[in-house]
């Protein structure tokens, strides 16, 4: 069994038994019952493994160094236990060999307190077979969790990649097909290690060459809603692929026309529509026709198809729902278009306000199942978001928090003088005194979201 | 824990060495692969990991140098170090799979292949690799913030009346079960199948709008695909809509003795659909396959079947026996079969003359399939001459075949071949198909012969007559008309035993 399937079950097991003595008395058989299955499990591990270790560093949550996903299979549990860890303030928590039913209740009827009385009782009890770690406050990055310039670095790597492939293809040049799947699978490993590092950087919005950065953007949203769907590796490459290629068709479309500012005639928009069309060929040319190639070319094609059976290209009378990566990528695509400025809509959609957009065209536009999953994802004040603040400032959503889609953590970035400050981060979850009043434009303050995530 | 790793390392060696030589699945390698596993799984007990580092020409562990290879071709230090993996690492919990798989990826000649890239794909649980990115400088800068000269705040204000947004509404994303239901079962449908489909449509409906060179190309290579994967549905799509575009020569790319050869188990072992679908495929050939497809089809054991594809190849050679004629001389006689019934198929004036030398073929199977090809000719007298065939089954055939026509003409000699002294010799079912066929082809005159076997006072031989009574009585109920069930009836009322239960027997059956 893999580590991080151990995990998942250890985090099941262990949040059941918790919320078990939360209702009940340790004597009752429910609570006997929880803690005998999660006794059971990690002795089973131990003949595997000499230490269990669940540690917490920013909202993730690793067991034995493997870092255990937000999916939608055992995501309360993995919120539930987060949740604790950020509230009781622990870095980890270790169970040893030897670790006993009775001292595992014990454990986690005093795990179920709040903060002062759980520090009171864990210090009372003396575990022997249990070690906790507190956090203190600015932990230091864990050895094996990749460190943000590494992701800032892959993201630029991609997003080279995409420009030369995008500018060969564009002047009949050869291709490096291998470097773009080398892409998807750093983007993947990325992902796995740090989600909210990749997503931030999703924040850059190149208004000269927002074709490359559109692309790149839109596989990653769509890898981060494969990964929270709990897709295998093997169909993350399909979705990545075909989301950093969905829009590759555009090569064929005449510079001038793609460019133009002015308001597209009825024949250029068709034009340009055919470029999902085209995209088809493109990935043909880039991947041939393997299984991943065929994924991301229906994908491609599709990608304007909506939820309710319009979009382009047309069937005529046929009705077809578009495939799965299609869906996720109709959303991604959406939401990377609002956000970003182009010749043709220079002011884009602010985050949270295309956010709403996703939400009120579920149904529509949008699968409603898919779309509540990227609002799960991105938050209702997606990263990069500027705020108002009930405070009189103005903070910078730097990071989504688990489970409350409304309260992100924030960087104060304008204090209430109105002056630019490096200022603190808030868990808007926690502090309750400050309410979001509005989303505002960062260019009002001259404020470049994107280099407060220290890219570049 | 050295003399361990340099064991290990030998053993990876003589694995690898193994697996290159032997392939995976021969007995040799596996010898090789077991110790090298229960080495590696004993350091693992001990010391949790087994990391090594990799440099251009060797493998280092905890700094000391445990294997060396300088030669390009051979060092595993090399072709990893190639593509970038610097360092390479095993855990505690490693399984038997995942280190065959491991050594299966690096002992593969990998010419075209990125061995890290391989290895990424195998998604281990307890091997880790470290892979280094070409380096170069990445000089990418954030882009400046566009600032226009608008009022943001309107232009916000403008956003939400525009998209109707209440952006004080409250929002919950949670999935419900149900959602969460469809959503699981979306993850893991197997899509395989469902997906070559929708490329198939989408490169089709890309041609409805454009032609384009790579799209047929693809299309054609996917139809390859279907037909190794027995999707005659799609292929024949594929064909269909590519013969739009002769010059690509799609339907040629399978007419060869290869290709359709290698359908010859097909039509026992698919199911009534893919064959049917089959059957539609292979109608697309044209007739310089008709070779191939003989020699395809005479294998072919269930009946309904060999008869569809033997209406096929009849209709693939559209009335023109020419691609079928050098099979009548087949030594084979299962292909010499399947030709004579193809060339009865075709109902051609000539079947009587390129049949005849095969009148008197040694083999009674071969006459009798003439038989079933004459039928087609409308010739009756000519397959009333296989009536003096020596073999009972071949004079059945002929008798069978004369009865699902009427042919009026052959009514008096059968009654005269019935009538004579040799016909109560011969066997029970031939004489009940001579009884078949003259009621089939009787005119007028049927009642009263009948009535006259039935009848009949029979001095000296009354046990061989005792069938023909019987047959005569089945034969008037199967004309069933008012006079022959009289007839019947009188019958039944006759004092001899064997008329009596004749007319009985018959009168049960109508």
């Amino acid at each position: 069994m893999s580590l991080y399937k151990s995990g998942q079950d250890i985090i099941s097991f262990f949040s059941t038994l918790v919320k078990a003595t939360q209702i009940y008395d340790v004597n009752n058989d429910v609570v006997q019952g929880a803690a005998k299955k999660f006794i059971s499990y990690i002795n089973s591990l131990f003949t595997t493994t000499s230490y269990i270790e669940l540690l917490r560093y920013r909202d993730y949550i690793f067991f034995n160094r493997v870092r255990l996903r937000f999916e939608i299979e055992g995501y309360t549990s993995l919120q539930f236990i987060n949740e604790k860890f950020k509230r009781l303030t622990i870095k980890s928590l270790s169970f040893l060999p030897g670790v006993s039913q009775n001292e595992i209740i014990k454990f986690a009827s005093v795990f179920k307190e709040d903060r002062d009385s759980f520090l009171k009782l864990y210090a009372m009890e003396k575990f022997k077979f249990i070690n906790i770690e507190f956090s203190s406050g600015e932990d230091e990055i864990p050895e094996f969790f990749q460190n943000g310039e590494q992701i800032k670095r892959s993201y630029f790597k991609a997003l080279k990649v995409t420009k030369n492939l995008m500018q060969n293809l564009w002047t009949k040049q050869p291709i490096d097909a291998k470097s773009i799947r080398k892409v998807v699978y750093t983007l993947i490993d990325n992902l796995v290690q740090d989600e909210t590092g990749l997503l931030a950087l999703t924040t850059i919005k190149n208004f000269d060459e927002y074709t490359y950065n559109h692309s790149l953007n839109v596989g990653i949203l769509a890898l981060a809603m494969g990964e929270r769907i709990g897709l295998t590796k093997i169909n993350l490459v399909k979705l990545g692929t075909a989301g950093l290629l969905h829009d590759i068709g555009k090569v064929e479309i005449p510079k001038d026309l793609l460019y133009k500012i002015d308001n597209l005639t009825n024949e250029e928009w068709e034009s340009l529509k055919l470029h999902s069309l085209y995209s088809v060929r493109q990935i043909i040319k880039t991947r041939g026709l393997d299984e991943i190639a065929i994924s991301a070319l229906i994908a491609a094609y599709q990608h304007h198809w909506n939820y309710d059976g319009s979009g382009y290209p047309t069937l005529g009378e046929i009705e077809l729902r578009p495939i799965f990566y299609a869906r996720i990528i109709r959303i991604c695509d959406a939401f990377d278009a609002m956000t970003t400025p182009r010749p043709y809509h220079p002011i884009s959609y602010l985050p949270p306000i295309a956010i709403r957009v996703v939400w009120e065209r579920r149904n529509t536009y949008f699968d409603p199942t898919l779309a509540k999953i990227f609002v799960q994802l991105l938050g209702l004040y997606p990263v990069g978001s500027c705020l108002e603040l009930s405070s009189g400032e103005i903070g910078l959503v730097i990071t989504q928090n688990l489970g409350y889609f409304d309260a992100p953590v924030i960087k104060i970035v304008i204090n209430s003088k109105g002056e630019k400050v490096d200022g603190r981060a808030i868990d808007l979850s926690l502090e309750k005194d400050i309410k979001i009043i509005r989303a505002v434009y960062p260019q009002t303050y001259n404020i470049n979201p994107a280099s407060y995530f220290k890219v570049g | 824990m050295e003399e361990l790793v340099a064991e290990i390392i030998i053993s990876l060696t003589k694995t690898i060495k193994a697996f290159q030589m032997y392939g995976i699945s021969h007995p040799i390698t596996k010898n090789f692969f077991i110790p090298f596993y229960q080495k590696i799984e004993e350091f693992l007990k001990n010391y949790k990991e087994l990391s090594f580092r990799i440099e251009r020409f060797t493998m280092l562990h905890s700094n000391l140098v445990v294997y060396e290879d300088k030669e390009r071709d051979t060092s595993i230090a090399f072709k990893l170090f190639r593509d970038g993996i610097r360092n390479i690492t095993f855990y505690e919990g490693l399984e038997t799979d995942e280190l065959f798989l491991f050594l299966e990826t690096i002992s593969q000649p990998l010419k075209e292949q990125d061995i890290a890239l391989s290895l990424w794909e195998c998604d281990f649980s307890h091997i880790s690799f470290y892979v280094v990115e070409e380096e170069e400088s990445l000089t990418y800068q954030i882009p400046e913030t566009r600032i226009e000269n608008i009022d943001y705040d309107t232009k916000i204000t403008e956003m939400i009346q525009l998209e109707k947004l209440d952006m004080t509404k409250s929002i919950m994303p949670d999935l419900n079960p149900d959602e969460l239901i469809i959503l699981k079962s979306e993850i893991s449908s197997d899509q395989k199948k469902e997906m070559q489909l929708l490329a198939i449509n989408t490169l089709i409906n890309f041609l409805n709008i454009e032609k384009s060179e790579e799209i047929i190309n693809s299309l054609i290579e996917l139809s390859e695909q279907c037909i190794n994967n027995n999707d005659f549905y799609n292929a024949r799509r594929i064909i269909h809509k590519l013969n739009a575009y002769p010059e690509f020569k799609i339907i040629e790319r399978f007419e060869n003795e290869v290709t359709i050869l290698s359908f010859k188990n097909l039509p026992d072992t698919l199911n009534e659909k893919s064959f049917n679908e089959f059957i539609a495929f292979i109608g697309f050939f044209s007739k310089k396959t008709v070779p191939y497809l003989m020699t395809m089809i005479s294998t072919v054991k269930r009946k309904e079947r060999l008869e569809s594809l033997r209406y096929r190849i009849a209709y693939i050679c559209q009335d023109d026996p020419t691609p079928i004629l050098p099979f009548l001389e087949d030594k084979n006689t299962t292909r010499l079969i399947n030709a004579i019934a193809i060339l009865g198929i075709m109902r051609l004036k000539e079947t009587i003359t390129y049949l005849r030398p095969l009148f008197y073929h040694a083999e009674p199977p071969v006459r009798m399939e003439v038989v079933t090809a004459l039928a087609e000719t409308n010739e009756p007298m000519v397959i009333f001459e296989f009536l003096n065939d020596t073999d009972p089954n071949v004079r059945i055939k002929v008798l069978q075949t004369l009865a699902q026509n009427r042919y009026p003409k052959i009514y008096p000699e059968l009654l005269r071949r019935i009538k004579s002294r040799e016909f109560p010799c011969l066997n029970f079912i031939e004489q009940k198909e001579f009884f078949n066929c003259l009621v089939v082809n009787g005119d007028h005159t049927i009642t009263k012969n009948l009535e006259r076997f039935l009848f009949k006072w029979v001095l000296f031989g009354k046990a061989n007559y005792r069938a023909i009574r019987k047959l005569a009585a089945l034969a008037l109920a199967q004309v069933g008309s008012e006079e022959t069930l009289k007839i019947l009836q009188k019958g039944i009322k006759k004092k001899n035993k064997e008329i009596k239960s004749a007319c009985e027997t018959a009168l049960k059956q109508k």
